[in-house]
C-alpha cells in the first residue's frame, strides 16, 4: 500500500471529527471519499497531509509510520494536499504560485520540464504567467492549485473538493484532468461532494458519514448500490 | 507657534526628518516582517535595537578608537562596528524567538500570552544593561546616559546653492545606508526563493507549509532579518546622536511601531514610508512648537490616520505586497 490511514481519531477541542476511520490508497489508484458537508472529508485529508495532528490512530506512507512528522515533512516525501478552497497565494502571480510547487527541489532543469506539463495540461495557465492569482476566476484558480502541486512530482496527489463552487462544465474539465493525470502516473485521493462525478471517475471509494466509512467498494459497485443512490446521487 | 522658524528653514527641517525618519524605518522593518508572517507585534524588538547600539560602543572600545582617527581606521572601525552590531541584533532577536516564543507556539498559546512574554522578554534586556551588566562590570553599564565616541566625525560635504543647504557626511550615510539595507530587503523578500517561502507564510500558513515551507525556518529567518536591520538602525543612531542608554528602546521602538502601523503593518515598503512620514512630522512639530511637541504630534498623526485608513497608509499585507 502507498498510504494507510489506521484508526484515525481527530479531534477539535472537545469535539472528534472522525472516530477512527481506516483509508487506503494503492500505487496507481484513483480513490476517492465521498460524504455529505460535515461528514469529515477535509479533517480526513487534513490528517493525512499533516496540517492537523492525530489524537489516536497512525498515518503509514510508502511503509514509513509519518503520523509525528510535520506538513511540510511528509510533503517532501511526495505526499502532496490541494486544500480545501484551493490555497493559492492570491498575491503572487501564476508563475510564483507554481514556484511555490517546486520549493523544496532544486533540479531546475526538470522543474523546467515539469512548467511545461502544467501549461501543457493547462494551457490558460500559459497565458496568464504573471497575472496576480487572486484575480483569476474559480476555476482557473483549482487549475493553478492542481498544477502547483504537480508541480512538487507528488507521488500521492491528495484533491480536497477540486469541484467546488465550479459550474458542471468546469466540473467535467477539471475530472478529465484528474484523469489524465491519474494515466501519467499518479496516484490519486480525491475528496468530493459530487459523488457522480468521483464514483464514475474512481478505482475504488469511500463513503463517509458523520466521521465514519460507512462503505467501500470499487467505483462502479457504489455508483450502482441502491443507498449510494438515494443518499448522494439523487436518484 | 513659530511658523516662520519652519518656512525659513523649510528644506534643513526635512532634511533632519528624513534621518531621523530613517532610523525609524529600519527598526520598524522588524515589527512588521514579524507581525507579517506570525500576526505577532514583538515588544522586545526595541531591546534588539538597544543591544545593537551597546555593540557598536564595544566595538569602538576594544578597538580603543575615538574622534579625530584617520580615514582608513574610520571606515574599517564603523565597518566592524556595523557588522557587530548587526550579528548581536539578529542574535538577540533569534534568542527571543527560540528562548520565548517557540515554545509558546508549540503549545499554541493565545495571542496574549505572546504579548506579555515580549514585554517580559523586553523588561529581562533592559534590566540586563541597567542593572545586571552594572554589577557585574560596572561602567558604562548602568542608568545613566553613556557618550559613545564620534569615530565617524560630522564633515560638511557640500552646500546646495540657491537654497543654502548644507549636506554633511553623516546624513548621506544615514540616509543612503537606510534606504540600501530596505531596498536590499526588499529583493531580498520579492526574488529569493527563501522571500518566496516567507511572503507563503504571510499570506496563508498551512498551504505554505503543504508547499514544504518549514514554518519554524521563516519565522527565525525574519527574527534574523529583522534584528539585522535593527542593528543598522543602531549604528546609524550612533552616529547621529553618539550616546546609549539601558532604555534608549523604548521610544525608539514605540515610534518605529507606530510608523509600522502608520505605514501599513506587515508592509515592508510602509515601514519606509511611515518611518519618514513620523520623522518628518516629528521635526515641523518640534520647529513649529518646540521639541516637546514632537511626541505629541507622531500620535496625533497616527490617531488621524488611522482614523480614515484603519490597514495604514500602504495597508496591505507582507504577503500581498509586490515588486
Amino acid at each position: 500500500m502507498l498510504l494507510e490511514l489506521e484508526n484515525a481519531v481527530l479531534s477539535y477541542g472537545k469535539i472528534e471529527a472522525l472516530h477512527g476511520i481506516s483509508v487506503q490508497v494503492a500505487e496507481g489508484e484513483v480513490v476517492s471519499l465521498i460524504g455529505a458537508n460535515g461528514a469529515g472529508k477535509t479533517s480526513t485529508m487534513r490528517a493525512l497531509s499533516g496540517v492537523r495532528g492525530l489524537s489516536a490512530g497512525k498515518v503509514v506512507f510508502e511503509g514509513e509510520d509519518v503520523t509525528r512528522l510535520r506538513a511540510d515533512q511528509r510533503m517532501r516525501k511526495g505526499l502532496v494536499l490541494t486544500p480545501e478552497g484551493r490555497g493559492i497565494f492570491p498575491g503572487m502571480s501564476v508563475t510564483e504560485n507554481l514556484n511555490m510547487g517546486a520549493y523544496t527541489r532544486k533540479d531546475k532543469s526538470a522543474i523546467d520540464e515539469d512548467y511545461d506539463r502544467v501549461f501543457g495540461l493547462f494551457p490558460r495557465m500559459s497565458e496568464r504567467r504573471k497575472q496576480v492569482a487572486g484575480t483569476l476566476s474559480g476555476g482557473e484558480q483549482q487549475m493553478l492549485a492542481i498544477g502547483r502541486a504537480l508541480m512538487s512530482r507528488p507521488k500521492l496527489l491528495m484533491l480536497d473538493e477540486p469541484s467546488m463552487g465550479l459550474a458542471p462544465m468546469l466540473i467535467q474539465q477539471i475530472f478529465d484532468i484528474i484523469t489524465e493525470i491519474s494515466k501519467q502516473g499518479t496516484t490519486i485521493l480525491v475528496v468530493e461532494q459530487n459523488a457522480k462525478q468521483a464514483l464514475s471517475r474512481s478505482d475504488r471509494a469511500y463513503v463517509l458519514e458523520t466521521g465514519r466509512i460507512v462503505k467501500t467498494g470499487t467505483g462502479a459497485e457504489l455508483l450502482d448500490d441502491p443507498s449510494v443512490r438515494e443518499a448522494y446521487l439523487g436518484v | 507657534m513659530d511658523f516662520d522658524a519652519l518656512f525659513s528653514g523649510l528644506d534643513r527641517h526635512t532634511l533632519d526628518g528624513i534621518t531621523r525618519g530613517s532610523i525609524y524605518a529600519l527598526v520598524a522593518l522588524g515589527y512588521t516582517m514579524v507581525y507579517g508572517v506570525m500576526k505577532l507585534i514583538n515588544f522586545a524588538h526595541s531591546e534588539v535595537f538597544m543591544v545593537g547600539t551597546w555593540t557598536v560602543l564595544g566595538v569602538y572600545t576594544v578597538l580603543g578608537v575615538s574622534t579625530g582617527e584617520t580615514l582608513p581606521v574610520v571606515i574599517g572601525a564603523t565597518l566592524l562596528a556595523l557588522l557587530a552590531a548587526m550579528i548581536a541584533s539578529a542574535g538577540t532577536a533569534l534568542a527571543v524567538e527560540r528562548i520565548a516564543y517557540r515554545p509558546l507556539r508549540k503549545k499554541g498559546a493565545p495571542p496574549l500570552i505572546f504579548l506579555i512574554t515580549g514585554i517580559g522578554c523586553s523588561l529581562v534586556l533592559v534590566e540586563l544593561f541597567g542593572q545586571v551588566f552594572e554589577v557585574l562590570f560596572g561602567p558604562p553599564f548602568g542608568r545613566v546616559t553613556v557618550n559613545i565616541p564620534s569615530v565617524l566625525e560630522t564633515k560638511e560635504l557640500f552646500t546646495i546653492p540657491g537654497i543654502d543647504l548644507t549636506i554633511t557626511n553623516t546624513r548621506v550615510i544615514i540616509i543612503v545606508g537606510a534606504i540600501a539595507m530596505m531596498m536590499a530587503l526588499d529583493t531580498f523578500v520579492n526574488k529569493s526563493r527563501l522571500g518566496r517561502g516567507v511572503r507563503a507564510v504571510a499570506q496563508d500558513p498551512d498551504t505554505a507549509s503543504l508547499m514544504g515551507v518549514n514554518q519554524n525556518r521563516v519565522i527565525m529567518l525574519v527574527f534574523v532579518l529583522g534584528g539585522a536591520m535593527a542593528g543598522v538602525a543602531a549604528l546609524l543612531y550612533t552616529i547621529q546622536y553618539d550616546i546609549t542608554k539601558f532604555d534608549i528602546g523604548f521610544i525608539i521602538g514605540l515610534k518605529a511601531f507606530t510608523a509600522a502601523v502608520l505605514g501599513g503593518i506587515g508592509n515592508l515598503r510602509g515601514a519606509l514610508v511611515g518611518g519618514l512620514l513620523l520623522g518628518i512630522a516629528e521635526v515641523y512639530a518640534s520647529t513649529i512648537w518646540s521639541s516637546e511637541w514632537a511626541n505629541v504630534t507622531a500620535f496625533v498623526v497616527l490617531v488621524v490616520v488611522l482614523m480614515f485608513r484603519p490597514t495604514g497608509l500602504l495597508g496591505e499585507s507582507l504577503g500581498k505586497a509586490r515588486a
